[in-house]
């Protein structure tokens, strides 16, 4: 008996949602609205997460030693280092190696070979190259070393150089999550309203049914579920559009985002993770519909 | 037995508009009663407190002798079930067939689908529209639309049809066909109440009227004639 009472008025929301075209069409282009900006912003912070991440993992702190520091002291000074736990790891690239590298680079660019060949000797530094657990700590770390009893056997330290790039780089994922939070807070506020006010709407249009609807006996419950349902179908109607619109979006963003990503570019990510964002899409916009819904059934229908 | 009882009913609406007053009143199971007045003699609210739209400010109306007003807001659909109703403005459901309207009755109180197409279909051979069960009202005339009200009323086998000016929008022909099939449904033991302004047809009916003034019973004959 239960499931009949379902079926039915699930059936009357739907005939409610296809009878107002133009009403549906309005509530299920702002709420995908709201949906699609909601979840570009979540995408474009959990991306741009990930390419900082990618970006930390590249950024060391290289120090360079004086050519005349022997390769013994160079260890020493390793071994000293490795107790300082901001420091995840510490490697040594010794004159040799180092040179090993610049002429790996001379192999694209005949000029580097032609300069080694003219310097005759090896002009390149032993280095210790140190990562940090948190991108934060290097300042600390620099800071540290350039204090240290052995600051003496240091050429010089690069850190500096990345410094300034880190810091826009971090500013700016920080100013997309929050502009992107606070632009999501607000289309989902507007996107509530308009399909409740959609709901509203059809409720006007249907005001006098409920009295109908009431003198043939028809149970609170049964006249007030079409409209939940209701509410249900802009949701998930609206989740689907917005599916397809970040498709859209993730093709014609892949060419820029080519390789900032671990597993390649957005579109992969966007299958990757499909289940994942089309489940929240669709559940966040059956909530959202479901919402606006019973909001609308509490403030209008005085049954 | 009563199936419906006044009892020192009186309804005042906001800014002390009294609608009716000291209502005593009796309405036997299976009578066809006839209440006639003016229009804002109080006959649509009387009918109202039957149906439970309204409540009594003052007395109470008892159904079976229970009291309407002791009925929890919730079981007032169920309630409802026991009285069908027919208006002048026929109040069907536009975007319903005919047909769906009368089912509209059925599947709101949980019948199968199999009960609603036996029952439907039977309901409207009674009135004479099942060669129109697939037209929408828009498609119906005022007498076709107001047959399938009284197969909407009747679907369920409700005890009382109340009819609100059933007759009011309707050219003597479809009048006469409506008042027809509500004297067969009162002789099949379902009382009836009709509110009218139709001289005619009291006089024809030659049943009990009552007549209202100003919210007072001011006559309540057995075998009445429309006088006021």
């Amino acid at each position: 008996m239960k499931f009949t009472k379902l079926k039915r008025t699930f059936k009357e929301g739907m005939d409610n949602f296809r009878r107002n075209g133009w009403l549906s069409f309005a509530t299920v282009s702002v709420l995908a609205i709201s949906l699609y900006v909601i979840s570009v912003t979540i995408i474009l912070g959990v991306t741009a997460n990930i390419v900082l991440k990618n970006i930390q993992d590249k950024i060391n702190v290289s120090m360079y030693f004086n050519s005349d520091v022997e390769e013994s002291r160079i260890l020493e000074i390793k071994s000293k280092l490795v107790g300082y736990q901001e420091i995840a790891s510490i490697e040594y690239v010794s004159k040799e190696q180092a040179l090993e590298q610049f002429k790996k680079l001379g192999d694209k660019n005949p000029s580097i070979t032609q300069a080694l060949d003219e310097i005759g000797e090896n002009p390149l530094l032993g280095a210790l190259v140190v990562k940090a657990k948190n991108p934060n700590q290097y300042e600390i770390i620099t800071k540290a070393i350039s204090n240290a009893s052995f600051s003496g056997d240091i050429s010089r330290i690069d850190y500096e150089e990345n410094k300034t790039a880190i810091d826009r780089l971090t500013n700016i994922i920080k100013l997309v999550e929050q502009v992107g939070m606070t632009l999501g807070i607000v289309f989902v506020f507007i996107g509530v309203l308009i399909t409740f006010n959609a709901i509203r709407l059809t409720m006007y249009a249907h005001k006098q049914e409920f009295e109908i609807m009431r003198l043939v006996g028809a149970s609170n419950t049964y006249i007030k579920m079409p409209f939940v349902f209701e509410g249900i179908f802009y949701g998930a109607v609206s989740a689907f559009v917005v599916m397809i619109c970040l498709y859209a979006t993730s093709k014609f963003l892949s060419p820029i985002t080519q390789g900032s990503i671990g597993g390649g570019d957005i579109v992969s990510f966007y299958f990757g993770n499909f289940f994942i964002i089309f489940g929240g899409l669709l559940l966040s916009g059956i909530f959202l519909g479901t919402l606006s819904g019973i909001i609308a059934i509490r403030r209008y229908l005085k049954v | 037995m009563p199936i419906l009882k006044f009892e020192n009913v009186s309804k005042t609406y906001p800014g002390n508009f009294i609608a009716l007053e000291e209502i005593n009143l009796v309405i036997e199971s299976g009578e066809f009663l006839s209440i006639v007045g003016h229009s804002g003699s109080g006959k649509s609210t009387l009918l109202k407190l039957i149906y439970a739209e309204e409540q009594a400010s003052e007395g109470h109306v008892y159904f079976n002798d229970r009291a309407i007003d002791s009925i929890n807001r919730k079981h007032l659909p169920y309630y409802r079930r026991n009285i069908g109703t027919v208006f002048q403005d026929f109040k069907l459901l536009p975007q319903k067939t005919a047909f769906e309207n009368v089912a509209y009755a059925l599947e709101v109180s949980d019948e199968t689908e199999e009960e609603i197409n036996e029952l439907v279909p039977e309901i409207l051979e009674i009135v004479g529209m099942n060669d129109k069960a697939k037209k929408y009202p828009r498609q119906l005339s005022g007498g076709e639309q107001q047959k399938i009200c009284l197969a909407r009323a009747l679907v369920r086998k409700p005890m009382v049809i109340i009819a609100d000016e059933p007759t009011g929008n309707l050219d003597p022909v479809a009048t006469w066909e409506i008042i027809q099939l509500l004297l067969k449904i009162n002789s099949m033991g379902t009382t009836i109440i009709l509110a009218t302004h139709n001289k005619d047809i009291v006089d024809k009916l030659n049943r009990r009227v009552i007549a209202l003034d100003k919210g007072k019973v001011i006559r309540d004959h057995q075998k009445g004639r429309y006088a006021i």
